[in-house]
């Protein structure tokens, strides 16, 4: 999936739809550049090998009742 | 009588099992120590000599009057400060957690205190492990014991720079993507990360749920075993908490490693990320013993670190943000600067992202231990770097990709870093053994038999 690049201006209307609206504009920039190394890391993640049936690493084990 | 402040844990809970010396006496002494050094150092974040000695007359009575209850019963320890200790705060080294007095203790330390260990103290983190070395914050970072304008590694700081400062022979930390390692590494002692779900979490601070493992820091391999033979253990309470025996771990220690299988993960750190020149010699000389000793040596190939390293990021920042999304509401002045970017990496990773590379991580898991079928144990690099200065931004910045510790975060191994000799400037050299899920034992094994053939963690850091 591609995105748009990220603005200053985009990231700030991000953060306040989900309530982080305390931030500063040294916050914001700190917000961009982690949410565009987040993005660049799924880059290097193989999702393309993933099948259908490829579980998670983690699923909801229930304890057996013995 | 040997020098206290260097005693192994072996050999203290030896003389303090036979009456030749008395806690108090030891806890006094280490006391001093700290009083006289650790303002240099930092490794304590709330040091407690009145609990200590209370500790200690509590186990020089229990003692003399012949109820010794092991091991650990009249030695040392501290607690990195996101683990639990009842009445005293656990502030994960941040403002926001100042007032934050823990109401029990974790389970690793009703362990530790039910062995009739001595505790210290609460030791520097980096803020909510993960952002350090940090100059804002309330308490200052942790500096290198073999040179105090070095970085000590972290999330686990003071536990590295204590036990190599021999303010204590032993220290628990936390390891998310590398954090009991990296200081390991860094300060020249023996890190172990547990295989997941050997040792509980509960009443430890999390970092991200899925990636957190509780271990220890010692100075030698012998005693990070019996560490982890005193906290290792199923937690019904803990819903990672793996339900099987643990334990023995060093029952196998001087067994030596004629004919054990070692698989070289060489691409790590000479391919995907080219090490320091020394540290990779370290490594080849350390692999070279090992045959010498009688281990057969195979290269093996794994994914690269880069993808490991995307996997553990993204599940770390996603699970972490969980965690932090409240007080980045509330809050986000009251965190360092450091650790509000980092944990900010997950405010917007994608639900499916998160999903996806928890289904990476299993697939990658797989092909790792698949491994396992043909060789016994893997050795790699566990930092590229020896320790950077501490006021080199950006070279502690660079701390964090080079390394392979976060890919045994995203398999669950375990994975131990310990000291493979020294840099010409005098700082720690480090390699990391990895094994099988639940081989601990095996991992020590192989760590013992080469820190008996060199004299790598005899060695200490003159604090004047």
């Amino acid at each position: 999936m591609t995105e748009d690049a990220l603005t200053l201006d985009k990231v700030r209307s991000m953060a306040e739809e989900i309530g982080m609206t305390r931030l500063t504009e040294a916050h914001l920039q700190q917000l961009l550049r982690a949410t565009n190394g987040a993005r660049a890391r799924r880059a290097l993640l193989p999702f393309a090998d993933l099948t259908p049936a490829d579980e998670p690493a983690h699923v909801l084990m229930l304890a057996r009742e013995d | 009588m040997t020098d206290l402040a260097y005693l192994s844990v072996a050999d203290a809970g030896e003389l303090l099992r036979t009456k030749q010396l008395s806690p108090v006496e030891y806890a006094s002494a280490l006391i001093a120590r700290i009083e006289r050094h650790d303002n240099k150092f930092n490794a304590f974040l709330r040091f407690a000599p009145e609990i200590a000695l209370a500790d200690a007359r509590r186990a020089e009575a229990e003692i003399m009057g012949g109820a010794w209850r092991g091991p650990f019963h009249g030695v040392p320890y501290g607690l990195k400060d996101i683990v639990d200790y009842a009445g005293l705060p656990t502030t994960a080294h941040s403002k926001i957690l100042q007032e934050n007095v823990a109401v029990g203790d974790a389970v690793v330390t009703q362990k530790l205190r039910a062995a009739g260990a001595v505790f210290m103290g609460k030791m520097s983190t980096h803020e909510f492990a993960i952002g350090g070395p940090s100059f804002d914050l309330p308490w200052p970072p942790a500096r290198n014991p073999w040179n105090r304008d070095h970085f000590c590694g972290g999330s686990s700081s003071g536990s590295g720079v204590a036990t190599a400062a021999g303010f204590l022979p032993a220290a628990i930390g936390t390891d998310t993507g590398g954090s009991v390692r990296n200081p390991a590494s860094m300060c020249g002692v023996v890190g172990m990360k547990p295989t997941y779900g050997v040792v509980s979490r509960r009443g430890v601070l999390p970092l991200a749920f899925s990636l957190d493992h509780v271990g220890a820091l010692t100075r030698t391999v012998r005693d990070n075993a019996l560490m982890l033979d005193l906290i290792a253990g199923h937690d019904a309470l803990d819903p990672g908490s793996a339900n099987r025996a643990t334990g023995g771990y060093t029952a196998a220690l001087s067994r030596g490693v004629e004919g054990v299988r070692i698989g070289v993960i060489r691409h790590f750190y000479t391919r995907d990320i080219r090490a320091d020149a020394e540290m990779i010699a370290a490594i080849e000389a350390a692999l070279k013993l090992l045959a010498d000793l009688g281990a057969e040596i195979r290269e093996i190939e794994t994914a690269p670190l880069a993808a490991y390293a995307a996997c553990n990021r993204t599940i770390m920042m996603s699970e972490a943000f969980a965690v932090h999304e409240k007080w980045m509401r509330e809050c986000p002045q009251d965190y360092g600067t450091l650790a509000r970017e980092r944990l900010m990496g997950g405010a917007f990773i994608r639900a499916a992202d998160y999903v996806n590379a928890t289904r990476v991580r299993r697939k990658m898991a797989a092909d790792f231990h698949a491994h396992f079928r043909d060789v016994d144990v893997v050795v790699t690099a566990s930092s590229m770097d020896p320790a950077c200065r501490i006021d080199d931004a950006k070279a502690v910045e660079s701390t964090y990709p080079r390394q392979a510790r976060a890919p045994f975060n995203v398999t669950g191994s375990p994975a131990l870093s310990m000291p493979a000799g020294f840099s010409k400037a005098g700082l720690p050299l480090a390699l990391q053994i990895a094994g099988a899920p639940f081989t601990e034992a095996l991992v020590y094994r192989v760590a013992h038999a080469y820190e008996q053939a060199t004299a790598w963690t005899q060695k200490h850091p003159a604090l004047e």
